[in-house]
């Protein structure tokens, strides 16, 4: 069984595929494709392959190289997807991530689920485990409904920045339409995972920084404000994957993910959110509010009422963490008929 | 890198200053010898403020502790430098008659720890140093909690308890099943911050000293900046979702605002987390 006292980390690959890297020397990486312990069969399984040739195209032209998985195939010719995509899993199943990496160019990569609670070797944190270098496939068994996300936790620093996440939801035995086990329904759902880019950083090595070297990691300066990989300076606002329509009398359940680094205050325009379910724990007692200050990987589940027609708009605010200043808006809306 | 502490004896350089604890209704007192040419002084919010000390002098406080909770003591002279500086600890008190709660009345535990946050900007301590006061953007490329940061396998440093905070007795968790474990987190730094627990939830007991009407399972939680902080609770269960079940295995805590991973700008991984290990 694996070792961490024992784990051998990369050496001297400093620079892999050209750039970034820094003095050389050690890479504080770990790469390894053991067997799963006590694997079984599955109840659920996805298949993920690391991408690195990932484009998003903002609002004002400007396209970012992103990163992330994709399902099965890799990449391919017109490049892999962002966000990657969502895995929806039912409490009680067993699961398996089954993961391919690795390579000299592609680097090596993890899946962590955040907020999943599995053994030491499937919480997919490089220099607790290893860093995939090949094909690992993470098994963890569903135990409390809600709203996850699923990233890569190599340098994480730089690989959950360029995209490297998708949504993870785990329904509860009702299936979907139903929050938790005796929680409330909702009729419309909606993701909304909440990040900044800093496109400064976009255009790094995948071991960048880990064999030593100043990247700047220390200091993110977004430039771009997304939701669930929309740009929201406008887009959001109309993009139907992101803002939501829905009827007086239907009950809207959005699954807010702060899914950048700094925090944030989403503020829904007016109407009233009761929040139900954070970080995939039911609440003692809902709680209803307005607005909602996050802090990186915070999760809220958030049920919507709404009882007069009209046009939310919801601001997300990404705010300096030194300041508290806000430092960009991303925007979309709640159409309510 | 320039810093100045709180030391328990006047022949070393401690930071953060050494823990202190106590119990509610105990009279504290603390003398500080100022060995530096410059005045400092010893406060706590709410609780107690020597005033100006001047360098060379040397002064008593003496003060009763009527709140059980969480505190940051700190220099609260040429605010905010002095403190981030490195003139901070961490003081508990416990309620009267209670060695296992936050509180009166609040969850209970079986160890506590107390883990103390700085973010560290190298040309603030450089003008600090100089008696210059910081004329640049606050931009910290060192985070540390307790004093120290990460190493990992490889590193010359890693597993050494006195440089690895993933080793050091202060900061590294450990248990067994069942070993609920209380975390008292204090801000002494100038950054907002997202503390991120693998392998349990926590119980989310305080913010900022102000316990909350309901206990929130959490695996993320918000730290306010600037003397902010948080109690919580790691029960050292199971971990929920490991299949087969798995009671023992090692883990981190990490911050997810993951610029606090780095040192220096790069090397992820060499910042602020501590590691939890279930025995």
């Amino acid at each position: 069984m694996f070792n961490i006292e024992k784990a051998i980390p990369m050496m001297g690959m400093g620079g892999g595929g050209g750039g970034g890297g820094g003095g050389g020397g050690t890479c504080y990486v770990y790469p390894d494709a053991p067997a799963t312990p006590g694997l079984v069969t599955a109840d659920v399984t996805y298949n993920r392959t690391a991408h690195m040739n990932g484009s998003m195209t903002m609002d004002d032209g400007t396209t970012v190289e992103m990163w992330g998985f994709s399902d099965g195939g890799g990449g391919g010719m017109g490049g892999g997807p962002f966000p990657s995509p969502a895995m929806r899993v039912t409490e009680g199943q067993v699961v398996h991530t089954v993961l391919t990496a690795g390579s000299m160019m592609q680097g090596t990569h993890t899946i962590h689920h955040h907020g999943i609670e599995p053994s030491t070797e499937n919480d997919g944190v490089g220099h607790y485990s290893f860093d995939v270098n090949g094909t690992y496939t993470y098994q963890w068994k569903a135990s409390h409904a809600g709203t996850y996300f699923y990233h890569c936790h190599t340098n994480t620093v730089l690989h959950a920045e360029m995209g490297m996440y998708g949504g993870l939801i785990i329904d509860p035995p009702e299936g979907p339409g139903t929050l938790h086990s005796g929680g409330p329904t909702y009729d419309v759902e909606a993701i909304w995972a909440c990040d900044e880019i800093d496109s400064s950083w976009h255009n790094k090595n995948w071991n960048a920084g880990t064999c030593g070297g100043d990247e700047g990691f220390n200091s993110l300066n977004p430039d771009y404000f997304i939701i669930t990989g929309v740009d929201g300076a406008q887009s959001a606002l109309t993009n139907p994957g992101v803002a939501v329509t829905m009827n007086r009398g239907q009950k809207l359940l959005v699954r807010y993910i702060c899914a950048g680094y700094l925090p944030q205050r989403i503020n829904f325009g007016g109407l009233t959110a009761t929040i139900h379910v954070s970080d995939g724990r039911v609440l003692p007692n809902p709680v209803q509010v307005t607005e909602i200050e996050a802090s990186s990987a915070e999760r809220y589940d958030c049920i919507f009422e709404p009882t007069e027609a009209g046009v939310y708009e919801v601001t997300c605010d990404f705010l300096d963490w030194v300041t508290g200043d806000v430092v960009g808006t991303a925007r979309t809306r709640i159409n309510v008929n | 890198m320039y810093f100045k502490g709180f030391s328990t004896d006047t022949n070393s350089l401690t930071v953060p200053g050494a823990q202190l604890i106590a119990q509610e209704g105990d009279t504290v007192r603390v003398t500080i010898v100022n060995t530096l040419g410059t005045s400092h002084s010893f406060k706590i919010d709410g609780v107690v403020d020597s005033g100006s000390i001047a360098g060379g002098q040397t002064k008593t406080v003496e003060f009763t502790v009527n709140n059980a909770g969480s505190y940051l003591y700190y220099d609260g002279l040429n605010a905010p430098y002095n403190r981030l500086v490195g003139l901070h600890g961490a003081l508990a008190v416990m309620p009267s008659g209670s060695s296992n709660e936050l509180y009166a009345g609040s969850p209970t535990f079986v160890q506590q720890y107390s883990w103390v946050i700085n973010d560290i900007d190298p040309a603030w301590h450089d003008r600090i140093r100089r008696r210059r006061t910081p004329n640049t953007p606050f931009t910290p490329s060192y985070f540390t909690i307790n004093g120290r940061s990460m190493r990992v396998p490889g590193h010359p440093d890693y597993g050494n308890p006195d440089i690895d905070s993933g080793y050091a007795l202060d900061t590294r968790l450990e248990g067994s099943i069942g070993d609920r474990t209380l975390v008292r987190i204090l801000n002494a730094g100038g950054c907002m911050h997202s503390v991120h627990f693998h392998a349990n939830h926590v119980e989310w007991l305080a913010r900022n000293g102000q316990p909350r009407a309901d206990v929130w399972k959490k695996d993320t939680v918000l730290l306010p900046n600037n003397i902010g902080s948080l109690d919580v609770i790691y029960p050292f269960e199971v971990p929920p979702d490991s299949w087969p079940q798995a009671p023992t295995g090692m883990y981190p805590m990490h911050f997810h605002d993951e610029m606090t991973q780095t040192a220096g700008g790069g090397l992820y991984q060499f910042g602020i987390a501590t590691t939890i290990a279930f025995k």
